[in-house]
């Protein structure tokens, strides 16, 4: 990527620990041991590892046949434990956080935040006043370490291992993410966020995040992610799952920004309960690769699930994203709305599924996808599946593909802009419905790299 | 416009493909599918836009009735040479009873940046303030029903 600041690499010397290239039982019962996790939760990861061995990679969307399976590190441990204020974080680390601004946004506007830094989560703070109201933010393997009844509880159940390979070879090799618990009533105000960053090269990064919203809670979860510029590849594969029980509201925003040398595949899904509400907003403009499609199942009467998404692919990059909404209840409703441009011979394409079964009588959905195509070698294609199994539902689906009118480039021209000005603010305008659901500081940031992404292409 | 209908009111499996591939084509394609008798309905169409400067209007309307499942699959497919396309692509489903079942796939796969692609889907039920309206003149449940259903397929 011409324009990507903060591929800077940190030293590797002095880890813990890397597993050697390659993944086997050895490898699985190492992390697992290391780990000092209950035994039911190695019997799980030797399950999945026996599940992904069997399964195909996925021909269906983007070529994944180029990624080398033998050559990636599956697990890499930078530091012994997680730290709770920054100046106890080893130095090499911390300059890389400090680097992205991680601590500075802490003190600013945040209640809570998480580190990882390749495989291991390496500092984590949660606001005091959220702790004594019995809020739980804490990184998954320490929330397996203190709270495995209620891991136990939720682990696999939103994202079975078998549900495709890649969220069996998660469960085989999970390291790090977040747990997150809200108690019932709970509204968290500021968000808790978790910034991922892989360091090593050909590192593989499997985090696990399990959030749980009780009835009438609500929380905001924000996750950035990025990588230093190495030119082989790298590969996270990450799972999420979020339970929002009745009358919760969880919103989930991730502002993915890896290098172009990432493959990004993640199973994230939502199980959404009676009259809660659960919303995605993902942000896709890194890696080489990405295959995403948050899902939101409406198990309970009047739950609601909303999925904005934002994907900008350059050169080199195909972004292959999209949403699935399963209705399951009487009286549900989803929106999906879905924008993506094309440059620099960028591919992006809106891979998305509604199914109203039988039983969601009264249910409605609406999808929009738009797309805007910015050169010749561009590409951007749609893929819906709506499938309506009953009589008494709504569906409206539309999509409309093309490049930046000549006529509102001439008009803002003739205003006095140049012509890059003139594309600059019709692509904010373009995504604007969606950068502005964004935390004000992740959409200056968000608009910010937006441009450096454009700058080539807008001139 | 050059105008083609085509109407199915049998159950069966259909798949047109509408080539552009002559410079400067226009055409507009609009095909019905009455689903009232019960039974399975599946109906793929495909514009695909191989050369420069076409243009297209791509439309299926359907009933879906109480024992029927009706499959919608519509492509608009724009070719790299296929600059300065326009087409669009409408794939509507009206469903009559609580067990129809219907499925709409609207799919864009576009290779060319100067063109402009859209398409539209919906399943929905009878308004029932049409209805209602119609039944307000005098006309039978069934009668007000078969109206809006022909005004909808445009018979």
């Amino acid at each position: 990527m011409d324009n990507y600041n903060l591929g800077f690499k940190g030293k590797t010397d002095q880890y813990q620990y890397i597993a050697p290239r390659g993944l086997s039982r050895n490898i699985v019962q190492e992390i697992s041991k290391r780990k000092d996790e209950p035994a039911w939760m190695l019997d799980i990861r030797l399950a999945a590892l026996e599940q992904f061995e069997k399964m195909p990679i996925p021909t269906w969307g983007a070529d994944l046949s180029k990624i080398k399976w033998e050559e990636i590190h599956y697990y890499l441990k930078s530091v012994d434990r997680p730290y709770k204020t920054w100046d106890q974080v080893p130095d090499t680390v911390r300059r890389v956080f400090d680097e992205i601004g991680v601590p500075a946004a802490e003190r600013e506007y945040l209640a809570g935040v998480g580190g990882q830094y390749d495989s291991e989560v390496i500092y984590h703070s949660l606001k005091t006043t959220l702790a004594k109201k019995g809020v739980i933010f804490l990184s998954m393997d320490e929330g397996l370490k203190q709270y495995p009844e209620i891991v136990k509880a939720h682990f696999g159940k939103v994202v079975p291992y078998g549900d495709n390979k890649l969220a069996a070879l998660n469960t085989a090799v999970w390291s790090g993410g977040s747990f997150v618990y809200i108690p019932k009533g709970v509204k968290v105000d500021l968000p808790l966020q978790a910034y991922f960053r892989i360091n090593a090269e050909n590192a593989g990064q499997f985090e696990r995040t399990l959030i749980v919203a009780e009835e009438g809670s609500s929380v905001h979860y924000v996750e950035g992610c990025s990588a230093p510029a190495y030119s082989s590849a790298s590969l996270h594969a990450a799972v999420v799952e979020v339970v929002v029980e009745p009358s919760a509201l969880v919103r989930y925003t991730t502002v993915q920004n890896w290098y172009k040398n990432v493959y990004n595949l993640v199973t994230k899904r939502a199980m959404v309960s009676t009259d809660a509400r659960m919303e995605w907003v993902d942000c896709n403009l890194g890696s080489c690769v990405t295959m995403k499609y948050p899902s939101c199942i409406l198990a309970g009467p009047r739950a609601h699930g909303e999925m904005l998404s934002i994907a900008v692919a350059g050169s080199g990059q195909q972004l292959d994203a999209g949403a699935k909404m399963i209705h399951l209840a009487p009286n549900t409703t989803s929106r999906i709305v879905s924008k993506s441009i094309s440059q620099n011979g960028g591919r992006s394409s809106y891979r998305g599924q509604v199914k109203i079964t039988p039983a969601a009588v009264g249910s409605r959905s609406k999808v929009i996808c738009d797309a805007l195509i910015m050169d010749e070698q561009s590409r951007s294609d749609t893929y819906p599946n709506n499938q309506v199994m009953t009589g008494d539902a709504t569906l409206e689906h539309e999509a409309f593909v093309s490049r930046v009118g000549a006529e509102q480039l001439m008009y803002l021209m003739g205003r006095g802009l140049s012509d890059a000005e003139a594309q600059t603010m019709i692509i904010r305008g373009f995504l604007e419905p969606i950068v502005s659901e964004l935390p004000l500081e992740y959409a200056v940031e968000l608009n910010r790299l937006v441009k450096m992404q454009m700058e080539g292409s807008v001139g | 416009m050059k105008k083609i209908l085509k109407r199915y009111d049998q159950p069966g499996k259909w798949e047109i493909v509408i080539p552009f591939d002559e410079q400067g084509m226009e055409q507009e394609w609009t095909g019905i599918v009455d689903a009232r008798r019960p039974g399975e309905y599946n109906l793929t169409v495909i514009a695909e836009h191989s050369v420069a400067k076409t243009r297209g209007r791509v439309t299926v309307r359907a009933v879906c009735g109480e024992d029927s499942i009706v499959s919608l699959n519509g492509i608009i497919r724009i070719a790299k040479e296929a600059q300065e396309t326009d087409d669009f692509l409408e794939l509507r489903v009206l469903t009559l009873g609580p067990k129809s079942r219907a499925t709409v796939e609207p799919e864009l796969e576009i290779e060319a940046n100067n063109v402009r692609a859209s398409h539209a889907a919906s399943v929905g039920r009878i308004d029932s303030e049409q209805l209602f309206y119609l039944q307000s003149r005098g006309l039978s449940k069934n009668d007000a029903q078969k109206q809006i259903i022909e005004g909808w397929l445009g018979v």
